[in-house]
């Protein structure tokens, strides 16, 4: 039959979600860079694009990294004209959706880096959601 | 008839000017003292048709000398309030600004009359020594200043800008809340626009250069 042809089945295969057990296949994460800190400054933020590959709702509920003293899943919110931070405990991404880390909204608080990082290196965090799933995730820093 | 064909002149030269910028309207409004054309509405900077004189008000900068309102006087200012442990919103604010100044360097308006204060309304935590390192980061330009209490709310006061600090004993990292917005006031302290987020270089520096060729070579 026609579609016993092996480039057919190979596409097939390639398209197979074989590792769907796995963290990197139900989340992803791109663009994920942290800002570079003016000298003398202990906060730092981090930024990326979530995205459920999943037909359900995947909830982030920690980010963690031993490169911090404390990781806190923050956002930059307006209240009677004036903008501040507040912390949000947990973010729930809809299915096939993505969810955006960017500068004034949802942002990962990084306290008391443990060594002066510098625009071009790596710091590794990683993030925690309901359910186990448990993503490494490397960002770049950037001035 | 000369006086009128060059207001006229100047002022096509304004709408073109406008034209470019896209999304930017202009008016003309007359006034007794000759014409002066506005951008208006727009939704990044807000024109003031009559600009406030600030009042004097007192802060040290980052080298610290006194600065108050003659440090204002002879130059175009853009303020932004903040504070040095703001990991999201202040660099944020301060790397647009640095791009918005590059690009005021580059063109004809050059940034010799301009400069970027940058107003800590922390200044139990930011002293002058940490106010120098943070603001020269982004540019070596850059100015910051701070004072006390009474004197950051007598300058936000005039300016509309608010702010809350949240200290909490114990707590090393207490919130801050501040005005996002960027401020600019004229060579005669007087408050004349102001820039509301989500803010980017080139919208602020488009703005600012047309604003220039509106007002003349003159600092008015």
């Amino acid at each position: 039959m026609r579609w016993r042809h092996p480039v057919f089945v190979g596409l097939i295969l390639s398209l197979t979600p074989i590792a769907a057990a796995t963290g990197e296949a139900d989340v992803s994460v791109r663009d994920a860079w942290v800002r570079e800190a003016p000298p003398g400054v202990a906060m730092m933020a981090g930024y990326m694009v979530l995205q459920n590959k999943t037909s359900r709702s995947q909830v982030l509920v920690a980010a963690s990294s031993s490169s911090f003293q404390a990781v806190m899943i923050h956002r930059t919110i307006a209240k009677e004209g004036m903008t501040g931070m507040e912390h949000a405990p947990q973010i729930e991404l809809s299915p096939k959706a993505s969810l955006l880390f960017a500068p004034g909204g949802y942002h990962l608080m990084l306290l008391n880096p443990k060594r002066t990082l510098h625009a071009g290196d790596r710091v590794d965090i990683t993030l925690e959601f309901r359910g186990g799933l448990v993503l490494p995730v490397a960002y770049e820093v950037r001035k | 008839m000369k006086k009128i064909s060059l207001k006229f002149g100047a002022m096509m030269t304004a709408v073109v000017l406008a034209a470019m910028l896209g999304g930017v309207w202009l008016a003309a409004t007359y006034r007794e003292n000759g014409s002066r054309a506005i951008l208006l509405p727009d939704q990044v900077m807000t024109l003031f048709p009559d600009p406030k004189p600030l009042t004097a008000f007192a802060f040290t900068d980052h080298e610290n000398q006194v600065f108050d309102l003659s440090r204002l006087k002879g130059k175009w200012s853009f303020l932004f309030f903040g504070y040095t442990h703001c990991p999201d919103i202040c660099p944020m604010t301060l790397a647009i600004l640095a791009r918005a100044r590059e690009d005021i360097v580059k063109s004809t308006v050059g940034a010799k009359d301009v400069q970027f204060v940058f107003i800590s309304v922390d200044p139990d935590r930011d002293t002058a020594s940490k106010l120098r390192q943070y603001v020269t980061y982004f540019d070596t330009s850059f100015l910051g200043v701070t004072g006390d209490n009474a004197q950051l709310g007598n300058l936000a006061g005039q300016l509309g800008a608010a702010y809350q600090v949240a200290i909490t004993p114990g707590v090393e990292n207490y919130p801050v809340y501040h005005t996002a917005a960027v401020f600019l006031v004229d060579p005669r302290a007087r408050y004349h626009a102001v820039f509301a987020p989500p803010l980017d270089a080139a919208s602020i520096s488009k703005r600012f250069k047309v604003l220039r060729e509106l007002e003349g070579p003159q600092a008015t």
